[in-house]
Formats: C-alpha cells, sequence, structure tokens
C-alpha cells in the first residue's frame, strides 16, 4: 500500500504553517500567562483585602468563562467599544488564552507561596530584603519548585486549547487542516472533488497527542518527584 | 478600561436590559439548550466515569486496558478536534450524526475520560482494610464495591469530578462550530442581525458566569454536606 499523492503537500502545509502556528501561540499564551500568574498569585498572599478582592474577581472571571467566549469577546466585542482595541485573530487568541492561563498560574501561585514556611520569610528580611527582593530572590526560587508540575499541565492544556483560535480563523494546526480538507473538496483543478475529513482531523488528533502524551506523563514524574 | 466605564454608564445598562427583553425568547430558547445539553453530558460522564474508573482501580482485565487507552487519547487531544471528527470526519465513513447527537456525545466522551480519572483514584485512595473488612463480613467483590467502595470512594472523588463537571458545560459552548444553537450560538446569531455587538457580549459572559459561579456554590454546599465523617 503506497501513500496517495495528496498526503505529502496537505502534511507539509499543516505541519509548516498550521504546527508552527499552533506553537507560536502556545508560545505567547504560556509566556504571558506564567508573567501575569505568578505576580497577581504572589500579590494575592498581601493581606489587603481590596487588592486581594480585585485579584479574586479576575480569577473568577477568567476562570468561569469559557475560553470561546473570552475569544470572542477580545476579537468582536473590544473593537465595537473603541478602534484601537482591533486585535488580528492569533493576537487575540494568544490574550485570550492568557487571560484564562494566568487565572489558572494565579491560583497554583498562591498556594505554592503559601507553602513555604514562615521563617524564609523571616530570614529574608533579617537579611535586609525588601518585599520585591525577598519574593523575587528567596521566596520564588522555592515556590518554583512546587509550580513546576500545574504549569507543565497547564502547558498542555494551553497547547490544547490554541485550537480555539481556528474559530476566528487564526491559522493554527486545526484551521490548517480544516483548510486542506475544504480545497481537497474543491473540484480537479484546485482539490480533487474528494474528502478527506476522516483522515486530516484524525492525523491533527494524532499530532496533537505526540505532543501532549510526553508532556502529560512529564507532569505526572515531575508531581510525583518533587512534591 | 474604557469597556468597565462604559458598563458603569446607566444608560449602557439600559441598552443591555432592552437587548435582553427584546430577544429574550432566543436568548432563553439558547440557554435551555445549553443545559440540557450539560445535564445530559454530567449524568453521562458520571456512569461513565464511576464505571470505567471502577474497573481501571480494580484492575479488571482488558476492560482495564481499554479505558486507560480512551483516557489517554481523550486527555491527550482538545476537545474541538475530537468535535471536528466526530461531525466532519465521520460522515465520510458512512456516519453522519446529527448536530444535537454531536453536541452531547462529545461532551459525554470528553467528560467521561476526565472523571475515569477522578474516580479511579477515589477509589485507589480508599484504605485496603475497608475493602478486606467488606469481603470477610461476606459481601460478594460486587456487594463490597457498592456497600463500601463507592460511597467512600465516590466522595473522594468528589471536589475533582465537580470541576470537570463544570469543564463540561463550558465546553457545550464550542458546539458553535457545528451550528448547534445553544447559548453562545444564539448570541452570535442575535448579534449578527442586530449587530448589537457589546450589548449581546455582555450578556452572554454574565450568563455564563451566573450559572458556572451558582453551579460552583450549589455543588460546594453539596459537598460540604457529602464530605466523608472524619473530614467534617
Amino acid at each position: 500500500m503506497s501513500i496517495p499523492d495528496w498526503v505529502e503537500p496537505v502534511a507539509r502545509y499543516m505541519l509548516t504553517e498550521g504546527l508552527v502556528g499552533t506553537l507560536k501561540i502556545a508560545a505567547f499564551a504560556l509566556a504571558g500567562s506564567v508573567l501575569v500568574g505568578i505576580t497577581l498569585g504572589t500579590l494575592l498572599t498581601i493581606k489587603f483585602l481590596p487588592l486581594r478582592a480585585l485579584i479574586r474577581m479576575y480569577i473568577e472571571v477568567w476562570r468561569g468563562l469559557p475560553i470561546l467566549v473570552t475569544i470572542f469577546i477580545i476579537f468582536f466585542a473590544l473593537p465595537a467599544v473603541s478602534l484601537q482595541l482591533e486585535f488580528d485573530a492569533v493576537t487575540a487568541a494568544a490574550v485570550g488564552l492568557i487571560l484564562w492561563g494566568s487565572a489558572q498560574v494565579a491560583e497554583a501561585t498562591r498556594g505554592a507561596v503559601q507553602s513555604i514556611p514562615r521563617e524564609q520569610h523571616e530570614a529574608a528580611s533579617a537579611l535586609g530584603f525588601g518585599w520585591v527582593g525577598r519574593h523575587t530572590f528567596v521566596i520564588m526560587p522555592q515556590a518554583l519548585r512546587r509550580l513546576l508540575p500545574p504549569l507543565v499541565s497547564l502547558l498542555v492544556n494551553i497547547i490544547q486549547n490554541t485550537t480555539i483560535a481556528q474559530v476566528i480563523g487564526a491559522t493554527e494546526l486545526l484551521e490548517s487542516g480544516e483548510r486542506q480538507v475544504e480545497r481537497l473538496t474543491a473540484p480537479p483543478p484546485i482539490g480533487l472533488g474528494e474528502i478527506h475529513a476522516f483522515e486530516i482531523y484524525a492525523a491533527v488528533m494524532v499530532v496533537f497527542f505526540l505532543i501532549s502524551f510526553p508532556l502529560t506523563r512529564l507532569a505526572a514524574y515531575l508531581e510525583h518527584r518533587l512534591v | 478600561m474604557i469597556a468597565v466605564l462604559s458598563a458603569l454608564d446607566p444608560s449602557f445598562l439600559a441598552d443591555v436590559w432592552a437587548f435582553v427583553e427584546k430577544n429574550s425568547d432566543e436568548l432563553l430558547a439558547g440557554l435551555r439548550r445549553t443545559l440540557k445539553v450539560s445535564a445530559i453530558a454530567i449524568v453521562g460522564a458520571f456512569f461513565v466515569g464511576m464505571i470505567l474508573g471502577a474497573a481501571r482501580a480494580h484492575r479488571i482485565p482488558i476492560v482495564s486496558q481499554l479505558a486507560a487507552v480512551y483516557v489517554e487519547v481523550i486527555r491527550n487531544t482538545p476537545i474541538l478536534v475530537q468535535i471536528f471528527f466526530l461531525y466532519f470526519g465521520l460522515p465520510q465513513v458512512g456516519i453522519r450524526l446529527e448536530a444535537f447527537t454531536v453536541a452531547w456525545l462529545a461532551v459525554i466522551i470528553w467528560g467521561g475520560a476526565f472523571n475515569t480519572e477522578n474516580f479511579r483514584a477515589g477509589f485507589e485512595a480508599v484504605p485496603h482494610r475497608y475493602r478486606e473488612a467488606g469481603l470477610a463480613l461476606g459481601f460478594s467483590r460486587f456487594k463490597t464495591f457498592l456497600n463500601v467502595t463507592l460511597p467512600i470512594g465516590g466522595r473522594i472523588a468528589l471536589p475533582s469530578s465537580i470541576n470537570t463537571y463544570i469543564s463540561v458545560l463550558k465546553n457545550t459552548s464550542l458546539m458553535y462550530v457545528i451550528s448547534y444553537p445553544e447559548l453562545t450560538t444564539t448570541a452570535l446569531q442575535i448579534q449578527a442581525l442586530t449587530l448589537e455587538t457589546v450589548e449581546t457580549f455582555t450578556v452572554l459572559a454574565v450568563s455564563y458566569l451566573v450559572i458556572v459561579w451558582t453551579m460552583s456554590f450549589l455543588i460546594r454546599l453539596l459537598e460540604s454536606h457529602l464530605a466523608l465523617p472524619e473530614e467534617r
């Protein structure tokens, strides 16, 4: 059994355009979620009620909304409020994922920071560190160890949720697959007039599985090892 | 920031209210479909998770291995791709499913996989001596499961399975891609007709937050009610 001719260009397009797009959105979303999430999560440990209420609100809203709705709000509703808030599909998807992901990271960070013994705070203060220095150089390096397993799980979730960007037409793996399904369905000069949705969507699932499975194993291993 | 400020403007609230009154029939129909699909999927995911979780925890040959494959495949692939596969991929091999069928089936399959893990962990956390005591009292393995492992392990699994149910509800919004007219699809249809974009998304977001927050509040009540005696 040989591989049909249509497979090669389809696979090349999906890997060079689609997969690259997926990884790009995922990279932005991960970096943003970690930065914003760790900052908010650390601030959440300060005993100042209005600040805590504000961050709580942020977490509950972006965790409560389906990511699709968040991305729709950024992509469709913000430009209706002000034209300066118009984003392209990739940015809108990345921002939506950052809002959701940072809420997850903030919650995990709060737990990790609070799990560091008080003596560490006291020792750092005694050495002359201020609040920022104490958290940056003493508390966070220790908390990161506990944060690592949830961060790897978050990465898996972010990679999988990048597919939601397909709905607003951002180029990522699922969207690239859909474009190829449509192209192949078109009559001969453009496509083949054949439907290959089954193979192509199955292939998309396989690619996501190959990326996610090692990462979920890694998360389980880290959880077992580090905690 | 601008969005927040305009939300504080009383005339904006009046606009939103007028929008809700004008489109209440469609919005309620969409809301009902979201709740219907979620309810079917939550009940389905409960049973899938309980049965396969029990098979995994008790290492029932073949069923346990098949369940493990099912869980890994579903957890490691995006639910949106699973929906595409069910709705756009399967017709090619002669399996045509209606949008409604895909809507509940996709979330049952997804929620069931996560719930299998939740229940497996719950059942495995039941101390061995409890099961041994059940068996020593002459209960069959099945009766021991029903009377000992399930009530205790099920409660240990409750917090994580609740999170799965809430995710199931949120994931029904993805049925937008197969045009099943649940809440999100309905809202976007209204938006396309009326062009009242900000009002539409305000109503949509508030609806989901109210449902999700109410659900987690009610379920936390249930959780404290069902907590194991030693944890109360």
